[in-house]
C-alpha cells in the first residue's frame, strides 16, 4: 500500500530523512516515532505529496505521489498536525466540499456525510461557522472529512492533539475497524502508549533515519529489554549517543 | 476504498466546484458582516461611494478643461494611467498569488486533494485578481465614466467598459502570476532578492519620470511648453505592443461613438477589435499560466519547503544599546519595546507598507515646489498635506497598533507571569507607535512645508499639530484596543477590521480634521479678512467683521487655536489611555 524506495530528503544542506527504505501492507497500524526534528514530519509530507524526495520515490497503492499525484490522493486521507478549514463554511458545507472534490455521486455523498457527523458526533455544531470551533472540533471535523472518501491509506500526523478523551476513545475504535476491513493508517506521533496500544509495527526514525522497525515485542528482543515499557526503549533508542545505526535499522517484522 | 463511489473530476467540474466554495464563502461573509459588522459595511460602502463621487466630479472638471485647451493630451493621459497601473498590478498580482499559493494553509490542505495543480493556482490567481483589481475599478471606473460623460458618448462605450477593464487586468495580473511559480520553482532563494531587485527597478523609473517631469523643467505647469516636455516624456508609455495602449486606444475610439451609437458604428467596431485584442492575449497568457502550473506549482512549493532560513542579526548591537541604555526602572519597558521593534522589523507585510505610503508621499512633497503656488493656496496645501499624514497615520496606528494588545492578550501567559505590570504593557504600545510614527511624519510635514515655501511661523504650528496628530492617533488605538481586547481572534487584520478597529479609524479621522481645520482657521480667517470681494460683501457691517476677522488671524487668534489643538491632542491621547488601562488591569484572558 506505502511504500517508501531510498528516500533521502534534504534541506539545503540538512539531510532531513535519509536513504529510507519502508514497505506497509494493506491492513496495518503503522507508528513513526521519533524525538523532535527526527524527521516524521518531513516523511508525512513527502507521503502525501507536499514535499518532493530529493531521491528516491514514494508510492501509495502503486502510484508515484510525484508523478501521478491525483491518483495517489484518490487512495489517501490526511490528517494534518494542525487542522486546516475554510472559517466561513460550516461543518456541514466543509464535508460536502470535500466529498464533491472526490466526485462522489449525490447520495453517497449524503450517506457518507451522514455517517461521519454521527461517528465523531459533530451533529451539534455540523451547520456552525467552522471559524467558531475549537481545536478539538476543528480536529474532528477533519477526521471526518479524511475517512468521507473511505481511503486506502490512512495518513495521520499528530492525531490526538486537542482531542478529549472521548473523542481519542471514538478514533482508536475507528482506526482498529477501518484497519480490520483492509485500511493502512501511517500514523507519527509522540504518545508511546498509544502506538504501543493501537501500532502492529512501530518505526523509530533518528536525525532522519530508521533506527528501530518493527514490532514493540521485537524491539524488547532486540535491545534485551524484557518487561520493559515502550517509553524506556524508545528513550534508549534515541538519547544521544544510544544504539548505533547499524544495530538496530533491520527489519525483523518483515 | 469503495472505487466505484470516488473519480477524479474533470477540470471543468474542478472549476465549478471552486465557483461554488467562492460563492459559498461570499455569501457566508455577506450575512456575517449583515448581522456582525453593520457600522463597518455602512462606512465602507459610504465612504467608496463619496470616494467615487469625488473623483467622478474631478475627472469631470478635469477632462472639460482638458478638451477646452488640450484635448490631445487625454490619450497620453490614458496610457500613462493605465501603463503604470499595469507594472503595479504585475507586482501586487504576483505578491498575493504568492502569498495564497505558498503560504496558505488553504493550499497544504488542496494539495493534499485530488485536484490538478492548475485548478489549485487558477482558484488563487482569482482571489488575487479581486484584491489586487477592486482598486483598479475604484480608480479606474470614475475616470472613464467621466471621460464618456464629458464626450457625451453612447451606451456601447459604458457597455464595453467594464470588459474592457476586465481583460485588461488579467494581462498583468497572469504575467504576475507566471513570475511567481517561475520565480519559485527554478529561484527559490533567489525570489527575494529578484523582486527586491523589480520592486527598486520601477520605483527608480517612477522617480526618474515624476522627477524630470515636475523637477527638472522650470516651466510653468499646465503651459504648453510644459505639456510637450510631458508629452516627450511619456511617449514611452504609447508603445504600441502595451497592453495599456491597446485599452487606451479602445476605449478612446468606443468613446467617439456618440450617442447617436449608429452613426458611430465604425468607431464602436473599431473599439471592439481592440476588445477581442486584449481578451485574445489575456485567454494566451492563462493558458501558458495553466501549463507552467502544471508544470511548475507541486515542484515550486515543495522546492520553497526546502528553504531553511538563515539566522542573521545584523542589528544586534543596536538591541543591545537600546536595553543597556538608561536606569534599571525603566529596563522591563524597553525589552517590552525591543520585542515590538524585532517584530515590527521581521514583518515585511508591516514596514513595507510603512515605506511605500510614506515613501510615496514624499515624492509628491518633493515635486510640491515645480506647481508655484501663491500664498494662500500654498498655506491651505500644508494644512491639507498635514491632513493626509494624519491620515496615513491613522491607517496605520489601526490596522497595526490597534490590535497589538489583543495579540499579546493571546499571549498573556508570558507576559502575565514576569515581573512587568500591566500598565507598562499598555505605555510600551503607546511610546512604540509615538516614537515610531513621530520622526517620519514630521519630516514629511516640514518636507511638505519647505517646499511649499511657507514661513517659520507656519511651519512650527504644523509640527506642532503634527506632535499632537502622533500622540493623539497612538493613544486612540493603544487606548481603545486595550479597551475592546479580542483575545480568540488570532488574525490582527480580522482584529483591526472589527467593531473597535472600526471605531478607532472613525475616531482617528475625526480628531485629525478637527486639529486640522482648529489650527487652520486663524490662518484663513486672517487670508478672508484681507480679501477684497469678501471685504465689499461684508458691506455695512464691514468694520466689526473685519475687527473680528483680524482678531482671530491675528496672534491671539493663532495661540487660542495653537491652545485648542494642544488640548485635543492631550485630550486625545489620555482620554483613551485612561479607559484602555483601567480595562487592561482588570482584564482576565
Amino acid at each position: 500500500m506505502i511504500e517508501f524506495d531510498h528516500v533521502t530528503r534534504t534541506y539545503g544542506s540538512k539531510v532531513a530523512v535519509a536513504d529510507l527504505t519502508l514497505s506497509i501492507p494493506r491492513g496495518e497500524l503503522f507508528a513513526l516515532l521519533g524525538p523532535n526534528g527526527a524527521g516524521k514530519t518531513t516523511t508525512i509530507r513527502m507521503l502525501v505529496g507536499l514535499l518532493h524526495a530529493s531521491q528516491g520515490a514514494v508510492r501509495v497503492c502503486n502510484h508515484d505521489v510525484v508523478r501521478q499525484p491525483q491518483d495517489a490522493h484518490l487512495h489517501v486521507g490526511y490528517v494534518p498536525d494542525e487542522p486546516c478549514l475554510y472559517d466561513k463554511l460550516t461543518g456541514r458545507e466543509f464535508l460536502w466540499f470535500i466529498a464533491d472534490m472526490f466526485g462522489m455521486p449525490r447520495h453517497v455523498a449524503t450517506a457518507r456525510i451522514d455517517r461521519e457527523i454521527s461517528h465523531f458526533e459533530l451533529a451539534e455544531f455540523a451547520d456552525d461557522l467552522a471559524e467558531s470551533y475549537s481545536l478539538g472540533m476543528k480536529q474532528r471535523l477533519v477526521f471526518a472529512a479524511s475517512l468521507l472518501h473511505d481511503p486506502d491509506v490512512l495518513v495521520l500526523d499528530e492525531p490526538m492533539v486537542g482531542l478529549d478523551p472521548r473523542s481519542v476513545r471514538i478514533v482508536k475504535d475507528l482506526l482498529r475497524a477501518r484497519t480490520r476491513e483492509g485500511m493502512t493508517v501511517f500514523m507519527s506521533t509522540h504518545t508511546l502508549a498509544m502506538a504501543e496500544e493501537m501500532a502492529d509495527r512501530v518505526g523509530i526514525m533518528v536525525r532522519g533515519r530508521l533506527r528501530f522497525l518493527g514490532t514493540v515485542p521485537e524491539l524488547r528482543e532486540q535491545m534485551a529489554l524484557e518487561s520493559t515499557s515502550l517509553e524506556q526503549l524508545y528513550l534508549e533508542l534515541t538519547a544521544p549517543g544510544g544504539v548505533p545505526d547499524g544495530d538496530a535499522a533491520k527489519e525483523p517484522g518483515r | 476504498m469503495s472505487a466505484a463511489a470516488v473519480r477524479l473530476l474533470g477540470p471543468e467540474a474542478e472549476a465549478r466546484l471552486f465557483l461554488r466554495l467562492r460563492a459559498t464563502v461570499a455569501w457566508q461573509t455577506i450575512r456575517w458582516m449583515l448581522v456582525h459588522a453593520r457600522l463597518r459595511l455602512g462606512l465602507v460602502i459610504l465612504l467608496s461611494a463619496m470616494f467615487w463621487g469625488s473623483l467622478y466630479g474631478l475627472f469631470v472638471e478635469a477632462f472639460s478643461f482638458l478638451d477646452s485647451l488640450h484635448a490631445d493630451v487625454v490619450p497620453l493621459l490614458f496610457n500613462a494611467f493605465f501603463s503604470s497601473l499595469m507594472v503595479m498590478l504585475v507586482f501586487s498580482a504576483g505578491i498575493l498569488v504568492y502569498g495564497g499559493l505558498y503560504c496558505s494553509p488553504e493550499a497544504r490542505l488542496l494539495l493534499t486533494l485530488p485536484v490538478r495543480a492548475e485548478t489549485i493556482v487558477a482558484h488563487k490567481f482569482q482571489e488575487a485578481m479581486w484584491f489586487s483589481c477592486w482598486g483598479f475599478v475604484l480608480l479606474g471606473s470614475p475616470m472613464l465614466v467621466a471621460y464618456g460623460t464629458v464626450r457625451e458618448s453612447g451606451w456601447p462605450y459604458f457597455a464595453l467598459m467594464l470588459p474592457f477593464m476586465i481583460s485588461f487586468a488579467v494581462i498583468p495580473a497572469t504575467i504576475g502570476t507566471i513570475c511567481c511559480l517561475g520565480l519559485v520553482a527554478w529561484m527559490p532563494r533567489l525570489r527575494v532578492h529578484a523582486l527586491s531587485l523589480a520592486v527598486a527597478a520601477a520605483c527608480i523609473t517612477a522617480v526618474w519620470l515624476g522627477w524630470s517631469m515636475a523637477g527638472r523643467g522650470r516651466v510653468d505647469a499646465l503651459s504648453a511648453a510644459w505639456f510637450e516636455q510631458t508629452f516627450a516624456r511619456l511617449s514611452v508609455t504609447e508603445h504600441k505592443l502595451l497592453p495599456s495602449w491597446w485599452l487606451s486606444t479602445g476605449l478612446i475610439e468606443t468613446a467617439r461613438a456618440g450617442r447617436d451609437w449608429r452613426a458611430g458604428l465604425p468607431a464602436v467596431v473599431e473599439g471592439i477589435k481592440f476588445l477581442a485584442l486584449l481578451i485574445a492575449n489575456a485567454m494566451l497568457l492563462q493558458l501558458m499560466m495553466g501549463w507552467l502550473a502544471r508544470l511548475a506549482y507541486r515542484y515550486g512549493f515543495s522546492q520553497l519547503c526546502g528553504e531553511t532560513p538563515t539566522r542573521r542579526r545584523p542589528l544586534g548591537w543596536l538591541d543591545r544599546m537600546f536595553t543597556d541604555a538608561g536606569t534599571s526602572a525603566g529596563r522591563p519597558l524597553r525589552l517590552l519595546l525591543l520585542k515590538d521593534l524585532r517584530i515590527f522589523r521581521r514583518d515585511i507585510s508591516q514596514w513595507s507598507q510603512f515605506v511605500i505610503f510614506f515613501g510615496l508621499l514624499g515624492l509628491y512633497f518633493l515635486n510640491l515646489r515645480s506647481f508655484n503656488y501663491n500664498n494662500a493656496y500654498a498655506s491651505m496645501i500644508g494644512f491639507l498635506n498635514l491632513a493626509v499624514v494624519g491620515l496615513i497615520l491613522s491607517t496605520f496606528t489601526t490596522r497595526f497598533v490597534y490590535p497589538m494588545i489583543s495579540m499579546e492578550g493571546r499571549r498573556f501567559w508570558i507576559l502575565g507571569l514576569l515581573p512587568v505590570h500591566r500598565d507598562q504593557i499598555v505605555w510600551s504600545k503607546f511610546l512604540f507607535s509615538f516614537g515610531g510614527g513621530l520622526l517620519p511624519c514630521c519630516a514629511l510635514v516640514f518636507l511638505s512645508d519647505w517646499m511649499l515655501g511657507l514661513g517659520w511661523r507656519l511651519i512650527a504650528l504644523h509640527e506642532i499639530c503634527c506632535v499632537m496628530l502622533c500622540m493623539g492617533l497612538s493613544g486612540i488605538a493603544v487606548g481603545l484596543g486595550a479597551r475592546m481586547p479580542e483575545l480568540r481572534e488570532a488574525s490582527p487584520a480580522k482584529i483591526s477590521s472589527g467593531f473597535g478597529g472600526t471605531l478607532s479609524l472613525v475616531v482617528s479621522s475625526l480628531f485629525i480634521m478637527l486639529v486640522v481645520i482648529v489650527a487652520a482657521l486663524p490662518t484663513h480667517l486672517f487670508l478672508l479678512s484681507n480679501n477684497q470681494w469678501f471685504s465689499h460683501a461684508l458691506g455695512g457691517n464691514r468694520s466689526t467683521a473685519q475687527q473680528v476677522l483680524a482678531w482671530a488671524g491675528g496672534p491671539q487668534g493663532s495661540a487660542l487655536s495653537l491652545a485648542i489643538v494642544v488640548c485635543l491632542g492631550l485630550l486625545a491621547t489620555f482620554v483613551p489611555l485612561r479607559l484602555g488601562l483601567r480595562a487592561f488591569r482588570h482584564l482576565e484572558p
